[in-house]
C-alpha cells in the first residue's frame, strides 16, 4: 500500500487544504495522474499519483485543512513504484512523498494528530484556553504579531471572535416590558456568518500587519489630469490598437522611478543601507476571488507598452484562476493598485514588504478645472494615493516624484521622449 | 576601644534596638560568643582592630584571645584551620575580609568544607559560618567588590544566606552558627550602615531557606537579594507611579531557594524581574528562572527578565554605577514584562 502524502510543495508552507478530489476508491490510476487539488497559502496545486494502481481509500475529507506530512489518500500499486518525476509547471512544485506499507500495519497516519501550528500564545494564555476547552488554533490573536491574548480567548468564548464587536445596546424604549422580569423576553441572538480565517485571507493578513507595523507609512495624494492620455487611447483604439491605461502609468512609473530611484528601493536594516534596485519589477494587486493577490510584471524597464499591457493581462487571469507560480509572485520592487474600475477617489494603500511605495489609481471621473487664465473647462481627473516607506524617503521627494509621473501621464508626447 | 552607638526602645514588650546591618552581626557574633563556648572568631585584624569593617569591634576586648582570633593573611589557612577546628567540636566563624578574597580558599571550601559531612557518612560535620562582605557600590578597589554567590550555590554541601536588613542579618546569622552544616553568609557591604532599624536583643533565628515578601503587588512580581533589594524596592515604588504594582521578594537565602515563594508570587503575578548585582551569565537569576520554569510555567504571561551586573570584572569605582543594576533599570524591565 502506497500512502500519499501532503508535502512541502514549497516556501516552507505548514499545511495546505484539501479541495477536492479527482479520483474516488477503486479508481485505477497510472503514474504522474493528478489524484487531489490542494490549495496552499499562496497557490492551488495538484498531487500527482506516484505510481499506477488502485485508489484503495481516501482519507481527508475536502474542505479540511492538514499538515505537510499527513497522509491523504492510499493506493495500491501495481509493479514497481514511480518516483516523482521532474514535471514542468505548477505541478511540478507539487512533490509527493511515497512510503511503502505493510498491509498488517494500520492506518495510523490517517488520524495522525495535526502538527504544531504557530499560534503564538503566552503559557498563561494556553492554560486558560486548555481550562475552558477552548481549541487556542480557532482563535484569532490581536496582540502584537498576532499574538492570542488571555483577553482574544475570553472574547473567543463569549462567541466574538474579531475585536471591537459589540452586542446592540438594548434600546431604552420598552419600561413597561422591562418593569416586569417575567416579561420580559430576550431577543434570540442571530449566529453570525462564520468565514473560516486561513489559507490566503490569513496570510493577507499577517503580509499586512507585519508591514504595517513595521514601516512607517505615509500617503500622498495627487489629482491628474487624464484628458490627454484617454484621447491618445482613443486614437490608438480607432486604429485597432488596445492599450489599458495601466500600462501607460507602469511606463511613465518606470520613467518617475528612475529619476527618483529612492521609490524603487529596499531598506535593509540589517547591514543598514538603502538597496536603489536598477531592474523594475512592478507588481499589480489583483482582487481576485480568493482575495488580494500581487503577481509581478518582471522588468518593466525593458518591455513595450504593448508587451507591458499582454502581459499585464496574463498575470490577471493567472490570478484570478489562482494558477500563478510562487516565482511569478516574487521579486517586485514596487506595487500598484488600479482600484479606478471599481470606483472610491482616496486610500491609504499599504506598502508590499519590504518594498518603499505602493500607488493606487482610483476613478477618472469629469470634472470642472479652473485653467491657469481662470477659465472653467471639464477634464477628465484621477487622483492617484502613494504611500512611502518615511525612513527611506521623505515627503518633499515624494511630491517630486508624483508630480513628475503626473507631468508624463497629462503629457503623453513628453512620456514619448523618454520612451524614444 | 570604640563604643559602639546603641539606643535601646521597647517595642511589643520585646526588648529592641536601633541597629545598623554590620552593628547587627556585630551583635549576633557577641550574643553567640556569650551563648555557646564552642564558638570561635579567625579572620585577619579582627581581634585589635575589630575586622575591616568593624563588624567584630570590642569583641576580642570581652572575649579574649582564644575566642577572637587574628590570623596570619591566609584564606586557605583561615577556613583549613576551621574545618578542623569544626570536626574537633568547636564552631569556627572564619572572616574572609572580602568575598572576592575568597579564591585562595577556594580549594579548602569546595573538597573540605562542603565533603566532611559526605566524605565521613555524617559521623562528622562541618558547622561553620564564613562570613564575608561582598558586592560593589563602596568605591572599593578590584576583587574587592565581586558578587560571586554562583561559585558557591553551585556546590552542594553548603548553605548561601545574604540578608538585606539588620533584623534579618542577625536572625539569619545566628541560625547559621546553630545549623550544624556549612553556611556562607554574605553580608552586602553596601548596607552595612546604610539604614538602621529596631532589631530584638538576645538570641532569636531567622530560618534559612525562606525568602520574604517585602511589598505587595499584584502585576509583576521582583525577585532581588541582598544589596539589591531596595534597589528592586525603589523600582517598584516608582512603578507603582505607572499604576503597575509590584510583589517584591528578598529571597535571604540562596541555597536553598524557597520555591513556594517563588511559586506563590508568580503565580498570582505571571510576570518577573530577577535583579541581581553578579554577572549575568550563569548567575543564580538563570535558577531562579528554570525554577520557575519548573513550578509556573503555565502562568507565564511574558518572558522573564534579568536585571544583572555585565559579564565584566566588576569595574574601577568610576565606573562602579554603570555596572550595577540601577532601580531605572529594574523599573525599565518591570514596565517591559507588564507590556509583553
Amino acid at each position: 500500500m502506497l500512502e500519499v502524502k501532503l508535502h512541502d510543495i514549497g516556501e516552507g508552507m505548514t499545511e495546505a487544504e484539501v479541495l477536492h478530489y479527482f479520483v474516488k476508491p477503486g479508481d485505477s490510476v497510472v503514474a504522474d495522474q493528478a489524484l487531489v487539488e490542494v490549495q496552499t497559502d499562496k497557490m492551488v496545486a495538484e498531487l500527482p499519483s506516484p505510481a499506477t494502481g488502485t485508489v484503495k481509500e481516501l482519507l481527508i475529507k475536502t474542505g479540511t485543512t492538514v499538515q505537510v506530512g499527513t497522509t491523504i489518500l492510499l493506493i495500491e500499486a501495481e509493479g514497481a513504484v514511480n518516483v516523482p518525476a521532474q514535471t514542468e509547471g505548477p505541478v511540478a512544485e507539487a512533490a509527493v512523498t511515497v512510503e511503502e506499507k505493510t498491509e498488517e500495519a494500520p492506518i495510523a497516519t490517517a488520524t495522525k494528530p495535526k502538527g504544531p501550528l504557530r499560534i503564538l500564545a503566552a503559557p498563561y494564555t494556553r492554560k486558560i484556553a486548555r481550562e475552558n476547552d477552548v481549541d487556542i488554533e480557532q482563535v484569532t490573536g490581536t496582540g502584537p504579531a498576532g499574538r492570542v491574548t488571555v483577553e482574544d480567548v475570553y472574547r473567543f468564548m463569549e462567541g466574538g471572535q474579531t475585536p471591537a464587536v459589540e452586542s446592540t445596546p438594548i434600546p431604552a424604549a420598552q419600561p413597561a416590558a422591562a418593569a416586569t422580569a417575567e416579561a420580559t423576553v430576550e431577543t434570540p441572538k442571530v449566529p453570525a456568518d462564520v468565514i473560516p480565517f486561513k489559507g490566503i485571507r490569513k496570510q493577507i493578513a499577517k503580509k499586512m500587519s507585519h508591514s504595517l507595523t513595521t514601516i512607517p507609512h505615509v500617503t500622498h495624494f495627487e489629482e491628474i489630469d487624464m484628458t490627454n492620455l484617454m484621447a491618445l487611447r482613443k486614437e490608438l483604439k480607432e486604429e485597432g490598437i488596445s492599450i489599458s491605461a495601466v500600462a501607460f502609468f507602469i511606463k511613465a512609473l518606470v520613467v518617475a522611478l528612475k529619476d527618483f530611484p529612492v521609490f524603487n528601493a529596499k531598506l535593509d536594516e540589517e547591514n543598514e543601507v538603502i538597496l536603489l534596485e536598477k531592474e523594475y519589477h512592478v507588481g499589480l494587486a489583483v482582487d481576485s476571488t480568493l482575495g488580494l493577490i500581487v503577481p509581478v510584471l518582471k522588468n518593466a524597464h525593458q518591455k513595450t507598452l504593448l508587451q507591458i499591457h499582454s502581459e499585464m493581462k496574463e498575470l490577471n487571469e493567472k490570478a484570478r484562476q489562482g494558477t500563478l507560480s510562487g516565482n511569478e509572485m516574487r521579486g517586485g520592487t514596487i506595487t500598484i493598485s488600479n482600484v479606478g474600475p471599481l470606483g472610491s477617489i482616496a486610500a491609504t494603500p499599504i506598502i508590499n514588504h519590504p518594498e518603499t511605495a505602493i500607488i493606487a489609481f482610483h476613478k477618472t471621473k469629469k470634472c470642472a478645472v479652473v485653467t491657469d487664465d481662470d477659465e472653467i473647462i471639464i477634464r477628465s481627473m484621477m487622483n492617484i494615493s502613494m504611500s512611502f516607506d518615511h525612513r527611506v524617503a521623505d515627503g518633499a521627494t515624494a511630491v517630486a516624484f508624483t508630480n513628475r509621473f503626473a507631468e508624463l501621464i497629462e503629457n503623453p508626447k513628453k512620456l514619448w521622449l523618454e520612451l524614444m | 576601644m570604640k563604643v559602639v552607638e546603641r539606643e535601646t526602645v521597647e517595642t511589643n514588650k520585646q526588648t529592641t534596638r536601633s541597629l545598623t546591618l554590620v552593628q547587627a552581626v556585630t551583635d549576633a557574633l557577641g550574643t553567640m560568643l556569650a551563648e555557646d563556648d564552642r564558638v570561635i572568631l579567625l579572620g585577619e585584624d579582627i581581634g585589635k582592630n575589630g575586622g575591616v569593617f568593624r563588624a567584630t569591634e570590642g569583641l576580642q576586648a570581652q572575649y579574649g584571645e582564644d575566642r577572637v582570633v587574628d590570623t596570619p593573611l591566609s584564606e586557605a589557612g583561615i577556613i583549613g584551620s576551621s574545618v578542623g577546628l569544626a570536626v574537633n567540636g568547636m564552631i569556627p566563624i572564619p572572616e574572609i575580609q572580602f568575598l572576592g578574597f575568597i579564591y585562595p580558599a577556594f580549594e579548602q571550601i569546595a573538597t573540605h568544607v562542603t565533603r566532611v559531612r559526605m566524605r565521613t557518612m555524617s559521623n562528622y560535620t562541618v558547622p561553620m559560618v564564613i562570613r564575608a562582605p561582598y558586592g560593589a557600590g563602596v568605591r572599593a578597589p578590584e576583587i574587592h567588590s565581586d558578587s560571586a554567590e554562583a561559585f558557591f550555590t553551585h556546590m552542594p554541601g553548603i548553605k548561601v544566606v545574604c540578608p538585606s536588613t539588620p533584623t534579618d542579618a542577625k536572625g539569619l546569622l545566628i541560625a547559621a552558627i546553630k545549623d550544624p552544616d556549612p553556611v556562607l553568609f554574605m553580608e552586602p557591604m553596601r548596607l552595612y550602615r546604610a539604614f538602621r532599624e529596631d532589631v530584638p536583643e538576645g538570641v532569636y533565628e531567622v530560618e534559612i531557606g525562606k525568602g520574604k515578601k517585602v511589598a505587595e503587588g499584584d502585576d509583576v512580581t521582583v525577585i532581588a537579594w541582598g544589596a539589591m533589594v531596595p534597589v528592586a524596592r525603589d523600582a517598584a515604588e516608582k512603578a507603582k507611579a505607572k499604576g503597575i504594582t509590584c510583589d517584591v521578594i528578598d529571597m535571604r537565602t540562596l541555597f536553598p531557594l524557597d520555591k513556594d515563594i517563588i511559586a506563590e508570587s508568580v503565580q498570582k503575578t505571571g510576570r518577573v524581574v530577577v535583579v541581581h548585582e553578579a554577572h549575568e551569565t550563569s548567575g543564580v537569576g538563570n535558577d531562579i528562572i528554570s525554577l520557575i520554569n519548573k513550578t509556573s510555567f503555565l502562568y507565564m504571561k511574558a518572558p522573564v527578565e534579568k536585571v544583572t551586573g555585565f559579564d565584566v570584572p566588576v569595574p574601577f569605582f568610576a565606573l562602579e554605577d554603570h555596572f550595577l543594576p540601577t532601580p531605572k533599570r529594574v523599573e525599565e524591565a518591570i514596565e517591559k514584562v507588564y507590556r509583553f
